[in-house]
């Protein structure tokens, strides 16, 4: 009957018990939603992180890891051989690597060189879907350059225009070569289109000296969830290489998708601190209206456990009544906005991009995350009964009950 | 009614005190009040507004702490009783009547007589039973689902009288409880309360200014100031 009475004394005044359920919705709409957007732009860079930029695992020299030096690589068709032979991994990219100097004739800059395959490069991380203007790297012309579309406006280059390219060989001579742009890129990530640009593997081996070696193999797995297998059983095959996963290759990204269930958490605390003020205003009320009524109930014999109780129901019955609508209403929204996304670009404009984000976002809600949030509605909620529910104990009968 | 039941004691105090304001203007409100009460009596508390009725009610009742004196409910000293036993001690023993009716405003007449035996742990088919009883002697039976808002001020007393004696308690209590009342109320309350004293040996302590009552009293004690001016034999009105 505790429950019953609980419940009946919530509709005793509908309108301010309605008001503050709706203020619950509200505030667990907006934490929710608030949480969706976090997590999708957390996916957003993760994806960006290992499908566009680093791929899930990375092979390297040691040597190479520690000062990026040319002469730090390994033997392109023994770790082949090794990476063809993983049924986790999709497709894999070897890389030759260095920096250099990209000079024109009214600047340089400095960037890094990329020697890829275009077809394995394509595979791994779509680099060619990234074409802006003229075309992507093609096997059978040689001296070709495709540079990031922020780094040509900054060097106020376009597509047919001659660049040179200098830089240290595998002897540490000093090596140049002309490269003309075939094309531009524009990537999730302008700090990384400005530093990086890409030509055949074959001319940037033949100038750096190297035959059959790279300086990077990135490997793109079928599922995320076979990083870890996969990573242990290449790092067994290739004892002499060092092997890195995505959150050793980009720290930055795993902090962002690590941090994020701390963040959101952080969020929902403040929202459910604002709600709990106004619960205990509204329970407190609550209880001073019924300041007889109590009196009365502990006069028949109800014990000060039942008084306490009964104010703890009625308060957590009052944020259960508002909690799970905003809840609702926030899947709801994540459902549609999931699909359709929100698009930023208008808003943010290339500022997203610049912090290696998409410009749009696709909100998700984890259900983990949904499961904690829904814990500390209740953890608040019995916060919140406390203040009120001692109030009501400390009633005396006979001074209520003349109330 | 001169039964080994009705000379039992259900009532025992001893010295009765209250003061109020103790360290700023002290308001003497009961002073050294002894009062000893049989089983099935039928007694009436009366005296002038501020005379202290309703205070020894309520040190009776084990609402209110005596300044000294002591309160014996059967043979338990009630005042010497921690919060907790004290309000355990009154849901089994001690049923109130409260002139403003007091009904949990949520609750149906049915769940309103049904909380207290609830709160004993009473079984569902006893309480059941029980609150049809009640109900019939209340003269009620019809009125089980409504709400307190829907009863006239004479069934609200009604069925708090069936709430007090809900839990079989010892005696009730009824601090004027026919003074929200008009007069075919009062008379079917007072008929009813008669019924039950008569047929089931039921102890009634009123605090009283209504004639009513008082003329249908088997016992009169007159307070005056905090002390008992005047005490009626429990054989008829013989004042003092």
């Amino acid at each position: 009957m505790l429950f019953q009475i609980a419940w009946r004394n919530l509709w005793r005044n509908r309108f301010r018990s309605l008001l503050i359920a709706l203020s619950v919705a509200i505030g667990m709409w907006a934490g929710a939603f608030i949480m969706a957007i976090y997590f999708g732009m957390g996916n957003g860079r993760l994806r960006i992180a290992i499908d566009r930029e680093v791929s899930h695992i990375q092979v390297h020299h040691p040597g190479f890891s520690e000062d990026q030096d040319p002469k730090f690589h390994f033997d392109t068709d023994s770790v082949a051989q090794v990476l063809r032979e993983q049924p986790a991994i999709k497709s894999f990219a070897l890389r030759s690597i260095t920096s250099g100097m990209l000079a024109t004739a009214s600047g340089s800059r400095g960037v890094q060189i990329n020697g890829i395959s275009p077809a394995a490069e394509q595979s791994t991380r779509q680099l060619g879907d990234f074409l802006t203007a003229g075309e992507y790297l093609d096997t059978a012309t040689q001296h070709r350059i495709f540079i990031g579309a922020s780094l040509a406006d900054k060097m106020k280059l376009g597509v047919g225009q001659k660049v040179v390219l200098t830089f240290l060989d595998t002897s540490a001579a000093i090596t140049s070569g002309a490269f003309r742009v075939c094309g531009l890129y524009k990537s999730f990530n302008t700090p990384l289109d400005e530093r990086n640009v890409f030509v055949l593997k074959t001319d940037l081996d033949r100038m750096l000296g190297l035959q059959h070696r790279a300086h990077e193999a990135a490997i793109l797995l079928q599922h995320d969830d076979d990083l870890d297998t996969a990573f242990y059983s290449i790092s067994e095959q290739l004892p002499g290489l060092k092997v890195e996963k995505w959150q050793d290759i980009s720290p930055e990204t795993s902090l962002v998708v690590s941090s994020l269930d701390t963040y959101t958490i952080i969020y929902i605390v403040i929202i459910l601190i604002a709600l709990a003020f106004g619960i205990i205003n509204t329970m407190l009320m609550a209880v001073l209206e019924r300041t007889r009524e109590i009196g009365v109930l502990m006069a028949v014999g109800m014990n000060r456990l039942r008084i306490f109780s009964m104010i703890m129901l009625e308060t957590i019955m009052l944020t259960l009544a508002g909690a799970p609508v905003g809840l609702l209403v926030a899947w709801i929204c994540v459902e549609w906005l999931g699909r359709t996304g929100i698009d930023l670009s208008g808003v943010a404009g290339d500022v997203m991009q610049d912090f290696g984000y998409a410009s749009v976002i696709y909100p998700v809600l984890p259900l983990g995350s949904v499961l904690k949030t829904i814990w500390l509605v209740l953890l608040s909620a019995v916060l919140s009964a406390i203040f009120p529910a001692l109030k009501a104990l400390n009633l005396k009968p006979v001074e209520a009950i003349r109330a | 009614m001169s039964t080994d039941m009705e000379n039992q004691t259900v009532i025992d105090a001893h010295n009765l005190s209250k003061v109020y304001n103790p360290d700023t203007i002290p308001v003497n409100a009961v002073n050294g009040v002894h009062l000893h009460l049989e089983r099935g009596e039928f007694t009436a508390l009366v005296g002038p507004s501020g005379s202290g009725k309703t205070t020894l009610l309520n040190m009776i009742g084990g609402l209110d702490q005596p300044t000294t004196g002591k309160v014996i409910i059967n043979g338990t000293d009630i005042t010497a009783l921690p919060p907790n036993a004290l309000i355990d001690f009154r849901l089994h023993n001690i049923g109130f009547v409260f002139q403003a009716f007091n009904l949990i405003p949520v609750l149906t007449a049915r769940e309103n007589i049904e909380f207290i035996m609830l709160l004993q742990k009473i079984p569902a088919e006893e309480r059941s039973r029980r609150v049809a009883e009640l109900l019939l002697a209340v003269g009620l039976p019809n009125k089980a689902d409504a709400r307190p808002a829907q009863l006239s001020g004479g069934q609200q007393q009604r069925v708090a009288v069936a709430r007090a004696l809900a839990s079989k308690p010892q005696f009730i209590l009824a601090d004027e409880p026919t003074a929200n009342l008009d007069s075919h109320s009062a008379s079917t309350l007072l008929d009813i309360m008669e019924k039950l004293n008569t047929d089931e040996h039921m102890t009634f302590l009123f605090s009283t200014h209504d004639q009513r009552v008082i003329d249908r009293a088997r016992r009169v004690i007159t307070l005056v100031d905090g002390s008992i001016a005047s005490d009626t034999a429990p054989a008829g009105l013989r004042h003092s």
